[in-house]
This record gives C-alpha cells, structure tokens and sequence, in this order.
C-alpha cells in the first residue's frame, strides 16, 4: 500500500511540475529547461530552513517557494533584457551550474546528498494525509492555472506569443510578462520542492538535472501543451511507464537507460507524428487558444 | 499651437544605407498627413522610429512637448501612440475582440498584483473596454465577426480590425502604414470613414499611402519623402501634380 | 605556487588541450551562423563519433587511422541523420525555435541514452591507454599528444577558413548564413547548403573527439558538459563570428585550466558555469573583433527639391 502512495505523490508532484512548466514554455512561449534546479532551491531550502533551524514545515515550504520565485526572477531579468533565446542559455547555464556548486557544498550535504529531512504529516496522521495534501494541490495548481490563462491575462500571454512586436505597441510591457510568468512557474515549482523533501527525506543534486528537465519536458509535450488537463495526463503517463518497466526485472545498468530512452523516443515520436499532444484537439477543458475563445465566448454570453 | 507629435533632425542609416536623412516633421492634432514617396523612400522606416522599434542616429522625437527617445516601444503607446502595420501584425490565435480589447493603453490586466488581488477593478476595466470595443466594432462595420477568429476573416476585414485595434488606444497620435493597401470596395468605405471620424476627435494622424484617391479625398497636407529625405512639402494636390516628383515616384 | 615552471607548464598544457575545445566551439558556430539554430544535438554527433572511433581501435582492432576515419563517418552519418530527419522536416513545416530546440536537447539525449544500453556507462578512451610518452622542452613537459592535436585543430581551421574564402561551396554557405531567402532566389539551393555545413560540423567535432578521448576518458555523458563549452566560447566570442569562438575557446580554456593556480581544482566545473552566465548577462553580444568594413557605402544623391520653398 505504500508503495501506492509513493506512486500517488509523484504522480501529484509531477502534475505540480508539468502545469507550472507548461505555463512557462506553453502559455508564455518562454524556452527554457531549467525548471526542475526551482524544483531543487524549493527543495532544499525548505529541507535546510526545517532541519536547521527548526522552522515549522509549512513556513518552510512557503520559503521554499518564495526562494525559487525569487531566484527565477534574479536569472530572467537580465537574461531576458537581451532576449528570450538568452533565457534558455543562462537558465541551463544557471541550472547545471547550481547543481555543481551543490555538490561541493557540504552544509547542504554536497553530492553525497541531504540526509535526515524533516518528516511532515506521516507520523501524526498517517501516509493517506500526505497523499491528499499532495493531490488537492495538485488540483489547486491545475485550477490555478487554468484560472490565470481564461482570463484577461491569459489573453495578454497568447497575444505576445503572437507578435510580439506589435503587443509592445498596444503598450503592454513583454520583459515583464515574461519575468512574472517565469517566477511563478518557478514559485510553484519550488513548493512542489518542499512538498518532495519532506516525504522523501533525502535531496541529491543531480536528481534535478538534464534528467529531470527531459522528463518534465516530455509530460508537456506529450500530454499536450497548453490543455488544462494534457499536463496532468503526460504527468500520469510519465510515472506510470517506468513503474510499468521495473517490473520487467531488468538490470539496473539497463533500466536506467532504457528509461531514459523511452523518456526521449517518446517525445521524439510526438513531436514528429503528433506535434500537439496526446489531448485531442477538442478536449472539453481546453485552454482558451484551444477553439479560440470558446471560454470567453461563453461568458460574453452571459453579459 | 504647438504641434502633437514633432520630429527633428531625424537620422538613421543601416550599414551604408541611409534611411532617415535628417527629417523634421510635425503632426498636428486633427489633421492628416499623408506620408507620399516610392519603395524604399523611409517612410516604414519613420515610423519604425518614432515608434521605438528602431533607435535612430541622431535627432529628437517629442510627443505633446514630452521627448520620447528614451522611452521604450510600450511607454510610447501607452503615451498615447498608436499605429498600424504594413504586415497588420493582428494575433491570429485570437478572435477579433479579443484583439481590439488588448488595446487601450492601460490594459486591465497589466500587473498581476491587479489579477490577484483587485479582481472587481479588473472586471470594471474589462467592462469598459468591451463596451469600447463594441463601439468601435459598431462603427466600422465589424461586429458580425467579433467572435471570430482573425485567421478566418477576409484580408480587408483583417485591415479594418489592424484599424479598430489602433483605435481603441484612444491615441493623441495615430500612424497609418498602408491601410488602403489590397483593399477595396465596402472596406475601402469603412477605413476611410474611420480616418475621418478619428481626425474629427482631434487626433494628429499620419498616412502612408501609395493610393493616390485616398490622399487626395483625407490628406490636409503631404509630405514627399525619397531616400531617406523629405524632398517637399505642401498640399496635396501641387506634389502629386509636381512633375519632378512624379519622375522620381515612378523611377523613370 | 607562482613558481615560473609551474605557471608554464599549466599554460602550455591548458593550450594544447584548448585543441578540442576550439573544434567543437568552432563547429557550434559554423552551424549557428549558417543553419540559425543552436544545436544543442551536436553533443549526440560528439557522442557517435567518440563511439565510432572507439569501435574500430578497440573492437574491431583497427589501426589508430582507420579509427580516426571511422569516427569522422561515425559524425557525419549521425549529422546527416540529424539534418535530413530532423531539422529539414521541421523547416518545411515552419516548426517554432521552441519545438527546434528541444529536439536538439531531446535528440542528443535519446543518443546518449542509446549509447548507454549498448556501450554501458564506464568511462572509456579511445586508445586503451592514455599514456602519452613526454619530452622536456626547456623545463616543461611536452606530451607526444599535444603538437598533433595542436596541428589538428590549426589545419582543421586553415581549411574551413580557405574554404569559406575560397571555394563556391563556402562563399554559398556565408551568402545563406547572410540571408538564406535571398541567397535561394539567386539560385544557391539552401537545403543542400545546410546539410553541407551540418556535415562539415560533424566532421569537425568528430575530429575533436578523436583528440578528447585519446587523452581523457568518455562516457555517453561527457559530451553534454564538453558543449556548454562550446555554447560558451561561442556567446563570448560573439553570434555569428566563427573565429571569435576559436579565440574565447582558446582563452576559456587556458582560464579554466590555469585556474588550478588560485582555486582547488573541485571548483574547477563550477567556473565554466559561472564563465556562462556573466558572459550572458554582461556581454550577451560578445567581444567583437572589429569587422571588416567590406560592405560598400551607398548613399543615394537625393535630387534637389522643387515645390514652394517648403522642402529641404
């Protein structure tokens, strides 16, 4: 049963990533991988500020999420005064870099990795109340989502993916879309961070690397970028298939791989057979570009 | 009066070409100025500057008195300058209303402290906007197609709507880059209308155009403009009967 | 710590081991600049041609110049692969630079992953030894590796130099890198002139790795981190100057290495990435080499004006 659970939670943790991803490469067109290091800095933060000083967990876990907000912001400012192809470079430049910094760190546990993480929930309401956490935040991020992307700022996000150029002349500043977007991403990601490291206990640097970022990468892509629910189900897929190879009993030094390359021939497989998605195109929970703006059309009605 | 938008000096070159030589131009409110020259004179290129989208070489741009040049693309319009585009430059992924509400220079949704925590100012803004939008959609004939998406209208409608989407900037300086180009008919009527009704409101516009019944029928004054230079000013009517100029709009 | 000998030494070798890094910083150039894409899949042709050369010496016990050949076919064969299948089937359908992108990110990792199952993930080299007998020059050690590898590289880039100067094929290329609609109207075929310089890059790096992994070891991992330098070198050097990448390179990795004098060589990765993002954020446009003024200065005389005194 608690191997079910585990399962439940990645699945939930995964749908956390994969949505706030897609917000950012989906929704706001930005190019960038390095989602999952706001993962790690959610993570990690929340697991230090916790085990070090005490902090109660659900504070840390907020101050896991302000820290990756935070950190995104200070990577996307610069970067993207530039331009958007700048992101993509300084991100994974910022990413991979962290990651190595990490494994010297040895306060953090360096690359031996973050041992004894606080526990939460578990211990006074049982493993099921970690789960529904987990879930009903994961719904409350998909909601969230779906929310911000209706609306009239949804609207704004399409309209720069458009044309860029011609949004800056209606007035609309794009460099600041783009940051605000790209935190709060990055924000969600890191609470998802912080929900990780206190059910799993132990943090090491390069879980959130290249890996990782294939694997979100993949659950959009697959899934369906820019759908409510194509995340979601690319976050399902995605935790199932390995789940569904371990049982075929093969060598480690073979499932590490063959996982991986799953990962990525599925990805490839899409995106040249079917380039949006596994979400037909006439999903009921479609984002507003989806049939145009069935969403707003609908409450255009009503006034 | 002092003029709405004022230009001067203007000079930009690419490599060893020279787009702007130069230029000093004045836009008065409420009158139309017709921007007339062949391919390849600057006159896109003027308004790539002024806009922001290009940095010039040289010179100063002043909307109602305030200098824009280290303003942004975003601050200008927001200023209250507004223009369309050769290419329209529309948001295909979005119905025509939806282009037209992205308009006004203060967009309701501009800051996401307002999504989060001031949703009824984001709803009144909303509010207002479509009522504009309506108006405006009413006025030049498109609210047929409102809901539909602006990949699947006609190219004419498509240029009334790059129209109506610059109008509801509510600009104190409005810049016109061919909007008669490719059109006709109904369409043709509709834009011109709209020109006419935008001048009456007090706006200083600017018209590139190469059809010459449009100039004639809406230009208060024109502007000859080749090489990068402005060759001659005047009414409409002596520069396109200037013979000189006419050798060098034809190329001959 | 600053004694003389040691400084040289680490200057000398940090030089010679630039080598690659200069090979694989030139070809990320050639392809950003002629194909427009940021091929982050060059790592995948890196990986096939390590691979191919080490097939041929140490499976197929093939002599150290066949082996060499073996890995050029082995990157030019995956280049074409990645051109012909992958980026010429995304042009055609206007995919996004998005979607470009994380193909070449997902393609270099489906390679790696590939090579994975079958080579395994021990690191590996070419040669079964990486021995290279060493000759005092005046006090430093000059290993019999470094003057080949280092006259490898230098004709490498003497011959793509002349033959972007010089031939037919070269001045295309440049004309396409320049503006490829333009270039196809007077008649140049673009989709043949890219693949071109998709192979030449493959040869290019295929060189590289041959240097790389008859000197340090490999695994199908090796190749990424090998490429944020060339991704580095090529920022710093400036988009679309392929020789300013050479020079960054060159100069990056004399830093890196010599860095060893003032900080413990555990943080050695960690300077690359640091080198990265204040390349980004201070100098997104690179150090430019003054350029060349070979465009001709037109001005067109604007004819004097007529009308009624209003004109200029």
């Amino acid at each position: 049963m608690d191997y079910v659970f585990t399962i439940l939670i990645l699945i939930g943790l995964f749908v956390i990533l994969a949505s706030s991803f897609d917000l950012v490469i989906g929704h706001c067109g930005l190019i960038s991988i390095a989602h999952p290091i706001f993962y790690a800095i959610g993570a990690y933060i929340s697991a230090m500020l916790s085990k070090q000083s005490g902090m109660p967990i659900p504070l840390s876990i907020l101050c896991g999420g302000v820290g990756a907000l935070l950190a995104s912001a200070l990577v996307a400012v610069p970067a993207l005064r530039v331009s958007g192809d700048y992101l993509l470079i300084a991100s994974i430049g910022f990413q991979l870099g962290l990651i190595e910094l990490a494994k010297h760190f040895h306060e953090i546990g360096g690359a031996g990795g973050l041992t004894n993480i606080p526990s939460f929930l578990i211990k006074d309401f049982g493993r099921e109340s970690y789960v529904v956490l987990v879930l009903v935040l994961a719904a409350a991020t998909v909601l969230f989502i779906r929310w911000l992307t209706q609306g009239p700022y949804g609207r704004m996000m399409t309209a720069m993916r458009d044309d860029e150029l011609a949004f800056s002349m209606l007035g609309r500043n794009a460099i600041w879309v783009k940051v605000a977007v790209f935190a709060i991403g990055s924000g969600i990601a890191g609470i998802a961070g912080g929900l990780y490291a206190h059910y799993f206990r132990f943090l090491e640097p390069d879980q959130f690397g290249l890996l990782q970022s294939s694997a979100v990468l993949t659950m959009v892509v697959v899934g369906g970028m820019r759908t409510t629910m194509g995340p979601v189900i690319g976050a399902i897929v995605l935790q199932l298939m390995p789940q569904i190879i371990t049982f075929f009993n093969l060598p480690p030094s073979i499932l590490g791989p063959l996982q991986g390359l799953l990962f990525t021939g599925l990805v490839l497989f899409f995106m040249f057979v079917r380039p949006q998605g596994l979400l037909p195109a006439a999903d009921l929970w479609a984002g507003r570009n989806r049939d145009g703006d069935a969403g707003h059309s609908r409450k255009e009605a009503r006034s | 009066m002092s003029a709405t938008l004022e230009i001067r000096g203007l000079c930009k070159s690419f490599g060893g070409i020279v787009v702007a030589d130069s230029i000093d131009l004045d836009l008065t409110a409420g009158r139309v100025l017709g921007l007339i020259g062949p391919n390849g004179a600057g006159k896109t290129s003027l308004f790539n500057l002024v806009c922001g989208v290009v940095k010039p070489d040289a010179g100063s741009i002043a909307l109602d008195g305030q200098s824009l040049e280290a303003l942004p693309t975003f601050e200008r319009a927001r200023m209250g300058l507004a223009r369309t585009w050769q290419n329209l430059r529309l948001f295909p992924s979005l119905s025509v209303m939806d282009n037209l509400m992205l308009g006004p220079r203060a967009y309701s949704a501009d800051s996401l402290v307002d999504v989060f925590f001031r949703p009824s100012q984001i709803r009144a803004h909303e509010a207002e906007a479509r009522d504009r939008a309506l108006d405006i959609l009413e006025r030049t004939g498109l609210s047929p197609i409102a809901r539909s998406r602006v990949q699947d209208i006609s190219f004419g409608q498509q240029k009334l709507v790059g129209v109506a989407r610059a109008m509801m900037n509510d600009a104190r300086c409005l810049m016109l880059d061919e909007p008669m180009a490719g059109v006709e008919g109904q369409t043709y009527a509709l834009i011109q209308k709209a020109v006419r009704d935008i001048a009456a409101s007090g706006v200083a516009i600017c018209v590139v155009e190469h059809n010459v019944a449009f100039i004639r029928d809406l230009c208060d004054e024109g502007v000859f403009m080749f090489a990068g230079k402005v060759l001659a000013r005047g009414s409409v009517e002596q520069l396109i009967n200037d013979p000189h100029l006419t050798e060098l709009y034809f190329g001959t | 710590m600053f004694d003389l000998a040691v400084v040289s030494q680490i200057l000398w070798t940090s030089f010679a081991t630039s080598s690659y890094f200069v090979l694989f910083a030139v070809a990320f150039a050639l392809v950003l600049k002629v194909n427009k894409v940021f091929n982050f899949a060059q790592a995948g042709v890196m990986t096939c041609g390590f691979y191919a050369a080490y097939v041929g010496v140490r499976m197929l016990n093939l002599p150290g110049y066949a082996g060499f050949m073996l890995g050029i076919a082995g990157g030019v064969a995956m280049s074409f692969v990645l051109e012909y299948f992958g980026f010429a089937v995304l042009r055609q359908r206007k995919a996004s630079a998005m979607f470009v992108f994380i193909f070449t990110l997902i393609a270099s990792q489906f390679i790696a992953y590939a090579v994975m199952m079958i080579f395994g993930t021990w690191p590996t080299t070419i040669f079964a030894s990486m021995f290279w007998p060493v000759t005092l020059v005046g006090g430093i050690a000059v290993s019999a590796w470094d003057m080949p590898a280092i006259t490898a590289t230098v004709t490498v880039l003497a011959a793509l130099w002349a033959f972007l100067k010089y031939s037919r094929n070269g001045q295309f290329m440049l004309a396409v890198a320049d503006n490829a609609d333009l270039a196809e109207l007077y008649g140049i075929q673009k989709d043949r002139i890219l693949m071109m310089s998709m192979l030449l890059a493959g040869v290019i790096v295929s060189i590289g790795m041959f240097l790389y992994g008859t000197r340090a070891q490999v695994q199908a991992s090796a190749a990424t981190e090998l490429m944020l330098f060339a991704v580095a070198a090529t920022i710093l050097g400036g988009i679309g100057n392929i020789w300013g990448a050479a020079i960054a390179a060159v100069v990056l990795g004399v830093v890196q290495n010599s860095s060893i004098l003032f900080i413990p060589s555990a943080w050695q990765g960690f300077l690359l990435f640091a080198f990265l993002f204040f390349a980004i954020v201070l100098f997104p446009s690179g150090f430019r080499l003054p350029e060349r003024r070979n465009t001709l200065k037109r001005t067109v005389v604007a004819p004097q004006a007529l009308t009624d005194g209003k004109g200029h």
